[in-house]
């Protein structure tokens, strides 16, 4: 009978030992996830380390690998982020740990632009039979790594066949849409000087380009007709040719840039006006 | 029975929760050091601060202007040096470290001031300052001691760098502006190819010639205005190269004291300044 | 040769010290990164502000000479500032008859495409950056920049 309260008795001492020791350190967490709700993130981040220290079982080895990074990340430090949600992803317990840490780790490499090796997560976990059922909340990420790297058109088809979001298809069609061709603007340049640059809306431009290879056409082409074959390969070799070559250099080039302006102003929405999840 | 039930749970609740007291003075300290020797030196200086409001340590201060320093934070390491008080046994560090931060800090006159104290003191570490202060002297613009009492302080295994830094000081391997002038007057281009701006001196040289060429055959020809423009065009290269010459030997002196100073730098930052080495992680 | 060496060593230590959590050596909070991509394009900027009796003459000339030509013309200047940029700063520095001289001896630079990469910094994605300061012939305002350094203004 003592025999048997003495080992009930230590039991419970034992017992409470364990549930002690976790308990402060469940506290702590408490304490490091207030610190980031309330944006503290530097700080938090202290006390998420703190707690990483004391805890020796690793009991909170996921969790706050994975908080740490998310702090990272709302400080735009993508590439400790990307570390820590890697150390979370080598932590996770469950399927629904590793799943998190790898979409968190794809969502900052999105923001980093590192678009290649976001792909190339978001793949793996696509090809992953373990996540079937995740197969939207995947694709919706490949969509956005496509938007940031500039390829409204497969983002569209992305957010379309797999009826993601139709606000966000909806702008990639129209982004893509808007853009114009740069081969088509370099290809019309080299038909008829200028034509690229009225494409892309620069009149200015693109007659004074027209003007110049008129003018240094007609020099040159009057030179050889006359004879004057030394006059004739220097205009046409230093004048006519340099104007021709920034002629389509310039198409590509307004090309590129109002591309920009419209890959910018889609952006500018999603930063700020869109509602939904972004990475 | 059922009180001593009770009894244990209240005394093992007190003692257990506080088991792990995150906020306790060895807990931080042990958290502190982590972070330390982790180089999250910051956060380090945090708790180290947080420690020293319960327990007075000196080791603790002392750690805490490293890690400043080793922020390169040279302003607040300054501050807390001073506060070492001379009971500290890491009082002689101390002021070797002061002198570290006052170098980085380029603040001269306090440096060398520092640094002579340092030098005639009993200090274990007078001949470190010693050696700090003479390789500070290759790079500042003061003439320099005799070689034989400059190299004085030096280990036997740095007294050939120091003496090679020591001769390349004295006799820098300039070029002259002058002479690369006159030689551009008088081969185009070849002032340039003595600053060792081979292309551009080939290059000037090419180009005066055409163009005097040019000038020359279209007077020849009887082409007055297309020559009096190329005549201008080929003067307007000569006195550009002779002017570029001068401008590009002064930039080669530039490139020679930039990498003077680059290596007497690299020299100190390899020797960590003269300071000790600590240990402080292991 | 003493240098070399170091360089290397350098180099390791920089890169020893960059791995490290040097991003936790300063407080920092809270920060949205834009969305937006960058221009990689050079904006010209035109400049037609008089400040002394030569731009009179010279900010219309090479103001007009950028509109006309050079913005359509495909020979594209690798320096920064540009050729026609570097004589209008020149001038501004020193004096039209020097800032002339300058820019002969600028140009020649530009003919000649032999070894830029070994002896200049680089500005932005396709440039090399050649400075006024470098050759105004007064020693105290050359700061010598190392080839292949990347210079942001």
């Amino acid at each position: 009978m003592i025999s048997a309260s003495k080992r009930i008795l230590l039991f419970i001492f034992g017992s409470l030992t364990s549930v002690f020791a976790q308990s402060t350190l469940e506290q702590q967490f408490k304490f490091a996830n207030q610190l980031f709700t309330h944006e503290k993130y530097f700080d938090a981040i202290t006390e998420l380390k703190r707690l990483q220290f004391f805890d020796i079982d690793n009991k909170f080895s996921f969790q706050s690998n994975y908080l740490i990074g998310k702090s990272y990340k709302a400080g735009a430090k993508f590439d400790e982020a990307v570390n820590y949600f890697t150390r979370a992803e080598m932590n996770s317990e469950n399927d629904d740990d590793y799943f998190t840490s790898k979409i968190f780790n794809a969502r900052t490499n999105i923001l980093r632009r590192t678009t290649k090796q976001a792909e190339k997560i978001l793949n793996e976990l696509l090809n992953d039979p373990r996540f079937i059922s995740k197969e939207k909340e995947i694709n919706y990420w490949i969509g956005w790594n496509y938007i940031f790297s500039d390829e409204w058109e497969k983002a569209f088809e992305v957010f379309n066949e797999n009826r993601l979001d139709t606000t966000l298809a909806e702008l990639c069609k129209t982004v893509d849409d808007e853009m114009y061709s740069v081969n088509f603007a370099k290809y019309c340049s080299y038909l008829i000087p200028g034509l690229g640059q009225f494409y892309t809306g620069e009149y200015v431009s693109g007659t004074l380009s027209l003007g110049w290879n008129i003018l240094f056409g007609y020099l040159t082409i009057n030179a050889f007709i006359e004879d004057r074959v030394f006059d004739g390969i220097i205009i046409g070799n230093f004048l006519w040719l340099r104007f021709y070559s920034g002629n389509i250099q310039n198409a590509e080039k307004f090309a590129i840039q109002k591309n920009l302006q419209i890959s910018n102003k889609a952006l500018d929405y999603l930063q700020y006006q869109y509602k939904g999840e972004k990475p | 029975m059922l009180k001593i039930f009770y009894l244990i749970i209240l005394l093992s609740s007190i003692m257990f929760s506080q088991q792990i007291d995150f906020q306790s003075p060895e807990n931080i300290k042990l958290f502190a050091d982590f972070l330390f020797c982790d180089n999250d030196y910051l956060r380090a200086i945090d708790e180290y601060e947080k420690y020293l409001v319960a327990v007075d340590d000196d080791l603790v201060q002392f750690k805490i202007t490293i890690a400043y320093s080793s922020m390169n934070d040279c302003e607040n390491a300054i501050n807390k040096l001073g506060l070492i008080k001379k009971t500290s046994p890491f009082y002689e560090q101390s002021k070797i470290e002061l002198l570290k931060s006052l170098y980085l800090q380029n603040i001269d006159s306090v440096f060398y001031a520092v640094a002579e104290t340092l030098i005639n003191s009993k200090s274990l570490y007078a001949n470190n300052a010693y050696r700090l202060k003479n390789t500070a002297l290759l790079l500042s613009k003061t003439e320099l001691p005799e070689k034989e009492s400059f190299l004085i302080p030096f280990e036997v295994e740095e007294k050939k760098t120091i003496s090679d830094f020591y001769n390349l000081k004295k006799n820098p391997p300039y070029k002259s502006e002058a002479l690369a002038g006159v030689l551009s007057a008088i081969i185009p281009g070849s002032g340039k190819i003595y600053t060792k701006d081979y292309g551009d001196g080939i290059t000037a040289f090419l180009l005066t010639g055409l163009f005097t060429y040019l000038a020359y055959t279209n007077f020849e020809h009887d082409h007055p205005t297309r020559a009096w423009i190329f005549a201008a065009l080929g003067a307007g290269f000569y006195v550009g190269n002779i002017y570029g010459s001068v401008a590009s030997a002064q930039i080669f002196n530039a490139k020679v004291n930039f990498e003077f100073n680059e290596g007497v730098k690299l020299f100190l930052e390899d020797k960590k300044y003269f300071t000790p080495n600590y240990d402080f992680c292991k | 040769m003493i240098i070399n060496k170091k360089y290397l060593l350098s180099i390791l230590f920089i890169y020893q010290v960059a791995i490290y959590s040097q991003t936790d050596w300063v407080r920092w909070e809270k920060s949205d990164l834009t969305y937006q991509l960058k221009n990689n394009y050079l904006e010209r900027e035109y400049d037609l502000s008089i400040e002394s009796v030569s731009d009179v003459i010279v900010k219309p000339v090479i103001n007009a000479y950028w509109f006309f030509v050079s913005d359509v013309d495909g020979a594209n200047c690798p320096f920064q500032p540009s050729c026609s940029s570097f004589l209008v700063q020149s001038i501004k520095e020193t004096n039209v008859f020097q800032g002339v001289v300058m820019f002969f001896d600028r140009f020649t630079r530009d003919t000649n495409i032999f070894g830029r990469h070994e002896h200049y910094p680089r500005y932005g994605k396709n440039h090399f950056y050649d400075p006024v300061s470098l050759y105004t012939l007064e020693e105290e305002n050359i700061n010598y920049i190392p080839a292949k350094t990347y210079v942001n203004e």
